[in-house]
Parts: structure tokens; sequence; C-alpha cells
């Protein structure tokens, strides 16, 4: 074989597989909140728990309320922003951030709102902070 | 009637197509000009049937047959009429009809201008692409499945299960759901249209590719193909630029782009096309790269079809923002990727061994190495962009329910692909235009770099750069920009013609330049005591009431109406009220923001919407969006939008209210009755004389004076009949309503009663009545229902961002448009004088 060949397939290799790992790092998996608290950064989808207080602070300008994740958990959530607009209305959530403690502190907040028809559209994802 | 007629019409447009790719296989298989001719006529009756069957669907959408599904989701009664001619597309299956529509055009194109022995082949391949994307909106039933969605389904088609159509299937509903308020914007009405130019744009190169390895004609089908792939690149430029700077405007995530599936999507086909423009450029001149130049033309259509499949098959709908719903056609858009995929690299493959090969390999230092090298980086990109948005399928080796990847995965490695892009741009021009070696090259470069490094250092300075990666991309971006400006200028004396490529360059320099600047020095506005805060955060001194340390810094901000804050030393900014829309988006507010320059410039305002989307709301789930206001700048722009606001969170309140109140009724309906009294909406009584005004609930109320009550409102039998004028002012947006409400005392059967009808004010959820008068205190008493009983300062919460040099990307941008632009000039100015 032709070194230039052979210098080619490293290349190729080397660079796909470093490709691969960086892109199976940066992938992270939906998880709940128990999982998450092993972990740093975690994406967990849940619903709002409306039995528990929730409410935009005017003095620290966060937004805090209670999700239920997967496995049924309800955990105290952080959200450095504004209530969302929609925040009632959606039928589901994703939380993405991290855990530290009991509370999760989330960076990005996913909303799924159900649309006026059910049967037209599953609805779909908006991010919290484009609503 | 309509509805059948365009199925018939969609069906027959199927088969004519059908028959036209058979034919024209014909036609290629026996070189074959009558087979050829009958092809052309079916492919002609093809787009004629189709077009009909679109004219239908537009008169549908004008004269409002709700009856029709695609009429009734996405149009209404109230749509402004440049939205009912978007509406067209802004469906999936409308948008499949439209890109038909461009792809039959330009199939006439290639019919009157493709030499042989291409042209049978070609107009098969673009045929039987036809037929893939007709048969997306047949709506056939198959037995064993539906092959395509018409889009002249009726409602009862389209949901069997909707309770409504199942007692009355013949139901007609008074209104549709409406286009989606977020695509009612210009940019949004004009950006489909591009973006399928260029996808059928984009199909013609992999034609002629696929004409190529059939007839085994490797060299000349580059020609015609040039101009072609160059067209579908400025027209799906154009078509990102539209989308990225609608995002930019109407989204709220403050930006033109964030690596969204969608966009990601519409990006890969470019990248892959730019590639094959590249190697078709060196075949055309040295006649190398035959290889690359079809496997790219290939590959670009490939990524067109991908995308296609990625937003409209449904696959995305958890990981995007903006991707189409499953309408069932996943099989078949699978279908259609693999069959082209299949017949794309199974031909190339096929013919791969005989495929003409360089005699001797290039020399490094040469301008085929060079732009082959560009090429290579480009599908480089074109791959990383495609592993990260396919993570919900290819995610699944590393998770088990796989999230998309990080954005840094994305700008980690497209940014260092960049900056190698940006170096061999300029090495690559310069050796386009005369040969070099290594020597004559460097001293070619000394100039260029010199002015490249005080551009690099003055920015380094002035823009405060302190990382030193960003200096290295400055450096790359600022080389790009003046050593290709440097041919650009050299070529302009000369030919001018010539320059489309060199000047392209500097746009994707300029692009570079832009790109970090607007993201890396994108920062929030924000008061001096937000900033100490997000300071004491940064140094961990931050607790919480559990006693964790916060890491999460705050880039809101809070304006009470009327109390200015001082944003960033730069400006005065102060909340002055909102108006409330009644007209045409009922609950739209329009926020006033007012900015003072300290520096004493002209004071401007800022008037960012929000408002219930119209298409999505009831009045129980009211879905509340934002609309951004920029204020554009050469240097910096001003974002701004709100995010929350003491009108929107009352609403939401009463809206909670309500829905619980009628969740008690219907779960105690017996009870319901004794509990109606402690439901009853908050009722206030004032009670005031002429000239007087009351505060109350965030409302002025002023009593003007009594009018005289007409005698046909009253009852019979009126004693007394007298009416209050009473100005009801909202303190927040200065609208004054001016009310006249009744009262009246009649005798009937020798008793006396008292009539005071409420005037209600639906925009505030307030009613009013006129219960008594007080002769002794001369004063009136009105009482008030639906006032708040906590009522609150009227406040927004803002999210505000200076966004430097957004114009420079901009420009960027622009550039390449142009750029790309007068390469088609030149290239489809030389087929036509070969056509001559």
């Amino acid at each position: 074989m032709k070194p230039k060949l052979i210098l080619g397939i490293i290349a190729i290799v080397g660079f796909t597989s470093l490709l691969m790992y960086n892109f199976g790092e940066s992938i992270s998996t939906y998880t709940t909140f128990d999982v998450a608290a092993e972990h740093g950064s975690a994406h967990v989808p849940g619903t709002w728990d409306n039995t528990k207080e929730y409410g935009f602070s005017k003095e620290s300008r966060q937004f805090t309320f209670y999700m239920k994740d997967e496995a049924g958990n309800s955990r105290k959530v952080v959200y450095p922003k504004a209530k969302p607009n929609n925040f009632e209305q959606a039928d589901r959530l994703v939380v993405i951030g991290e855990m530290k403690g009991n509370i999760f502190y989330a960076d990005e907040m996913l909303m799924k709102c159900p649309s006026k028809y059910n049967d037209a559209n599953p609805g779909e994802f908006t991010k919290a902070s484009e609503s | 009637m309509l509805g059948t007629l365009g199925k018939i019409l969609i069906s027959a447009s199927f088969l004519a197509a059908l028959l036209s790719s058979l034919l024209f296989f014909f036609a290629a298989y026996r070189d074959d000009s009558t087979y050829l001719k009958a092809g052309n006529w079916l492919f002609g009756l093809k787009a004629s049937l189709l077009i009909i069957a679109s004219g239908i669907l537009v008169f549908l959408i004008f004269e409002h047959q709700f009856q029709y599904y695609y009429v009734f989701n996405y149009t209404s009664m109230d749509l402004d009429p440049k939205y009912l001619w978007s509406a067209f597309y802004g469906g999936q299956e409308g948008s499949f009809m439209l890109w038909i529509i461009f792809s039959s055009f330009f199939g006439f194109g290639l019919m009157k201008w493709t030499r042989n022995p291409y042209k049978g082949p070609v107009l098969f391949f673009l045929a039987l692409t036809q037929v893939f994307l007709l048969s997306m909106v047949l709506g056939w039933d198959v037995g064993l499945f539906k092959l395509g969605a018409s889009p002249f389904r009726t409602l009862a088609e389209a949901m069997p299960n909707a309770p409504i159509l199942q007692s009355n299937p013949d139901f007609i509903p008074q209104d549709g759901q409406g286009l989606n308020d977020l695509l009612k914007s210009p940019w949004m009405m004009i950006h489909p249209p591009i973006l399928f130019v260029g996808f059928s744009m984009m199909t013609i190169p992999f034609c002629f590719a696929m004409a190529a390895l059939w007839k085994q004609k490797y060299n000349e089908w580059v020609g015609p193909a040039l101009p072609w792939t160059l067209g579908a690149n400025v027209a799906m430029l154009t078509a990102i630029f539209l989308g990225g700077y609608w995002a930019y405007v109407t989204l709220s995530f403050g930006g033109f782009w964030a690596w969204d599936p969608v966009e990601n999507a519409s990006l890969v086909p470019w990248l892959f096309g730019t590639a094959g423009i590249h190697t078709m450029i060196i075949q055309r001149k040295s006649s190398i790269a035959q290889k690359s130049s079809i496997l790219f033309a290939i590959l670009a259509y490939m990524a067109v079809v991908y995308e296609t499949f990625l937003t409209r098959s449904g696959v995305l709908s958890d990981s995007s923002v903006h991707s189409f719903v499953d309408l069932g056609l996943y099989n078949q858009l699978l279908a259609f990727m693999l069959v082209i995929s299949g017949v794309g690299l199974g031909m190339f493959f096929w013919r791969y061994k005989e495929l003409p090969s360089p005699k001797k390999e290039s020399k490094i230092l040469s301008r085929e190495f060079m732009t082959f090298a560009g090429a290579i980086f480009l599908l480089l990109l074109g791959l990383v962009i495609i592993l990260g948005t396919s993570s919900p399928i290819i995610g699944t080796l590393f998770a088990e329910r796989p999230t998309p990847p990080e954005i840094s995965f994305y700008n980690d490695w497209s940014m260092p692909i960049v900056m190698i892009m940006a170096l061999l741009t300029v090495i690559g021009q310069f050796l386009f235009w005369k040969k070099h070696d290594a020597e004559s090259l460097a001293s070619a470069l000394i100039n260029p770099l010199l002015v490249t490094s005080v551009l690099t250092i003055t920015s380094v300075i002035f823009g405060d750069v302190r990382n030193l990666y960003y200096m290295v991309y400055l450096f790359t971006g600022f080389f790009a920009v003046v050593g290709n400006g440097w041919i650009v200028i050299r070529l302009a004396k000369q030919k001018p013609m010539l320059i489309g490529g060199a000047l392209t360059h500097v746009g994707f320099g300029v692009l570079l330049i832009g790109i970090l600047a607007s993201s890396a020095y994108n920062s929030p506005l924000l008061d001096a005591e937000t900033k100490n805060f997000n300071a004491a955060v940064e140094r961990g001194e931050v607790k919480d009431e559990q006693g964790f340390t916060v890491s999460q810094k705050v880039n809101i901000l809070q304006f009470n109406l009327n109390e200015p804050l001082i944003l960033n030393d730069e400006y005065v900014v102060t909340y002055v009220g909102y108006s409330l829309e009644d007209q045409n988006r009922p609950g739209q507010q329009t926020y006033k923001l007012k900015f003072e320059p300290l520096d004493g410039g002209a004071p401007f305002y800022l008037n960012p919407e929000v408002y219930p989307m119209l298409s999505s709301s009831t009045a129980d789930n009211i879905q509340w969006a934002v609309d951004p206001d920029v204020k554009t700048g050469w240097l910096s722009d001003i974002y701004l939008y709100v995010s929350g606001s003491s009108y929107v969170d009352q609403r939401n309140k009463q809206i909670e209210r309500r829905k619980k109140q009628e969740m008690q009724n219907v779960a105690a309906p017996d009870t319901a009755a004794s509990e109606e009294e402690d439901n009853i909406p908050e009722q206030q009584t004032i009670e005031f004389g002429i000239g007087q005004t009351v505060e109350v609930g965030g409302f002025k109320i002023r009593f003007v004076n009594y009018t005289q009550a007409d005698s046909l409102s009253l009852p019979s039998n009126t004693t007394i009949g007298v009416r209050a004028e009473v100005e009801l002012m909202h303190p927040a947006s200065g609208q004054i309503h001016t009310l006249e409400p009744l009262f009246a005392v009649y005798t009937d059967e020798g008793k006396s009663y008292i009539y005071s009808p409420p005037v209600s004010i639906p925009k505030y959820g307030l009613s009013f009545q006129f219960t008594k008068i007080n002769p002794q205190e001369n004063n009136i008493e009105l009482t008030i229902l639906g006032l708040q009983e906590e009522y609150e300062e009227e406040w927004i919460v803002v999210t505000a961002e200076k966004k430097p040099f957004i114009s420079v990307v901009w420009a960027g941008t622009f550039l390449l448009m142009i750029g790309f632009s007068v390469s088609i000039f030149r290239h489809w100015g030389r087929e036509r004088k070969k056509n001559a």
C-alpha cells in the first residue's frame, strides 16, 4: 500500500473516532431526578405538579415550581427566568440543568403544549423562553 | 365536489408523471426522440394538471371552504388575503405541490437547453423525482396502507374520530383554525417558495450526474450543471437567510441561528452543493475530479431528500422547535430517501471503476488541490452537522433515549473547520489565478498578511478580545476578507465578470467575523443592581434559601410602570405603558419602552408585543406568544422582548379561577347553587359626586355628569330615568372609555322597582352598574364587578440584549449571494453561447 493511502486512512479513522466520541459525550439521555442527582447536566422530562406552590419571585427573579418526573418523584425546580407565559397549559415539560441537593436548577426548559384540537396536532415542544 | 375534482387531477398528474418517466426512460435507453417528444408532452400535462389542482386548492382557501381539512387547518375567516396565499404552501401537502410546480418549470427549461446525450436521462431522473413527490399528495387508499395525504381531504376523512364529526358527518365549522401566528410574517411568505426553488434546482445537478453515469460521458455534464447548482445555492442561501432573519425578529431565542435540526437540515444541502460547485469548477478547468463532482451532486440532492424526511416524517417532533407533524408519510418518505440514495450511490459505485482517475497527482500548491481541499472541508462540516442533527437516530448508539447534542458540539467542531477553510480560500484563490511555488506564494501573500495582522491586532485591542482562540479565529476571518479582497480588486480591473468566486470568499470571511462578533460579544442589558448581583454570583457569594450557592446569573429585568432603570450606563429606560389591541389580534399587548441614551442621543422607543396565539388558543387555554422588537443599528442592535407581565399574569389567573369554578360546578352540581354566592366575582361599590375621581383596582374612574336617558331605553311607567357619564381610565395603556350606565325606577302594580342594566367592558372583564343615587350627599353609587381583589402594580419582565455586529453577518451573507450570482451570470452566459 502506498504511504499516502495509509496516512489518509489513519486521518479518516482518527477524525471519525474523535467525532463520534465527542458526539457521544455531548449527548445525554432523558432521565429522572434520582439519576440526575448522580450526574452533572441532565434532561429530565415530566409534568408540572400543580398541587404544590409555584410562582415567580420578583426578589430573586426566579421562577420556582414542582415537577413530577417519569418515576413519579416530585422535586422543586428553579428556573432563572420569568414564568413562561404558557406554563399552566403545558402538558409535558423537559427541564435541562443539574440537581443540587433536592433542587433541580434548570438552565433551559422545553414545554409541550396541547393544541386546540387533539385530533389534529399532537403539539410540539417549544423552548420555554420562546413563549 | 371541487375536492373530488382536485383529487382526480392530482391522480391524473401522478399517472402522467409515471408515464412520462417511462417514456423518458425509453428515450434515454434507445436514444429515440419520438419517445422524448411524447415524454415532454406528458411532463407538460403533469404540470398543467397539478397547476389546475393547485388553483382549486387556492380557490377553496379563498372561498373559506372549511369542510376541507387543509383549509380548516391553515386558514380562518379573518386571515389577511396575502396570508391566504401563503396558506397554500403553509402545510405539508401544499408545499409538496409548490415544489413540484417549480420542478416542472425547471423541467421545461431542461427540455429546451439540455444537449444530447444527456437530455433523455436527465429528464428521466427529474420525472422520477416528480413521481415520488406527487405520490406524497395522492391520498390513495391501497388496502393495506395509504399512499400520500391529499390536500383535498374533507374533515370527516382527516379526523374520523372527532366526536362532532361522528355525530354529524356533514358538520362544517364556521371558522378555521387559522395560520400559525408565528408564520404571519412577510419573511415567512417568501421563505418557503424560495426554499423550494432551491430544492428544485438542486435536483438538476443530481439528474445530470446520473445522466453522466448512465451515458458514461463524465466530463461535459458539468458545463450545464454548474449554473443550476449555483442557482440552487443562491436560492437556498437566500431561504436560509430569510429563515434566520425571521427567527431573529419574531422568535425569542435571541439570534439568527440556534443549530435547530430544521435549520441544520437546510444548511447541509447547501454545504454539499457548494462542495460540488468547487469540484465542478476544477473539473471544467482541468478535467479532473469527475468522481467527486458526481458524488457531490448526488450527495447534495440526497441531503435535500434527507432534510425532507427529517422535517416531515415527525422523527424530530421531540427535538425540534419547528418541524412538521407526521401525516403518515413516514414510510413513503423513507422509501423516497432510500431509492434516491440507492440509485444514486448504486450507479456511482457501479461505474466507479471506469470513472476517470487523475493521471498524476496534483501538487499540494495547486489550484486543483486547494479547491478540492475546500470541497472536502465543506463535506466534513456537512457530515458533522448531519451527525448532530441525526441524534434521535444515531444517538441511540450512546444512550437509550438520546437528547440532541449540546450546542457546543456544533460550535467546537465547526469553528476549527471554518478556520481552516478561511485559510484555504486565500491560498486557493491566489493559486487559482496564477501558478505559484511556495516561495512566490509566500511573497505574494506578504502584503495581505500584513494588512490582516494590523486589522486583527486593532480589533483585538478595540474589541477587548482576551481569548486566544478567538484571536486566531479573527485572524483567519480577516485573512479571508483581505486575501480574497486583494484578488477581487485585481480582477475587477481586468476581467470584472470573473470576480464571483473571490467575492464569495470575501463574503465568507465577513460572515465568519460577523458570527464571532455577534455571538461572543452578545451581552444582556442590565442595571447596576443586577450586575452587582451577577458579580456576587460569579464570586460564589450568593446563597439561596436552602443554603446552596447560587450559580445562575440573572439576565432579566423587571420594570415597574414609570420607574426608570439605567442599563449598562448607556440608557435610561422607562416602561411607559402598553396598549391593548381589539381589532386584528384581540388581546395583543404592545408594550412601550422608552430608551434615552445617556450620551445625549435622541431618545427612541421599543415596542415588543405579547399576544394570544389565535390558531391554538381557546378561552380556557390561551397560548401566549412573544414578539421581540429590534432596534437595528450599523454597529449593534438592541433586542428586547417581554417575557412576563402583570397583564398576562392576571389573565392567566382569571382563567385558572374560572376553570376551578367550572370544575367545582361539574363535580358537585347540587352544591353549586349554594356555593354560587361564594363564587360571585369580586364586587365593589364606589360612591362619588360629579367631577370626582376614584382610584380602584388599577383604574381611575371619574364621574363626569348626569346625562339624559333616552325614553326608548326605559321600561314603561318609569318615574326616574337617568344615565351617569363615567370615564374609565386605564393608566398603563392610557386608554379612556366613556360609559353611560342607566339608573331607572319604574312602577309595576303599585310597587317600585329599580332597573340598572350592567354595562360591560369585556377587554378588562369588568361590568358596571349604576345602582343608587344619594340625593342627600349629592353623589351616586356604582357597583363594579370583576375588579382584582389584590391589585398589583403594573410590571413587566424584560429580556434585553445588546447584539453587536449582526449587520456584519447580514453583510457577509449578502456578499456570498452577490458573489454566487455573478458566477451564475458568467457560467450561464458561456452555456448560452454553446447552445446558440
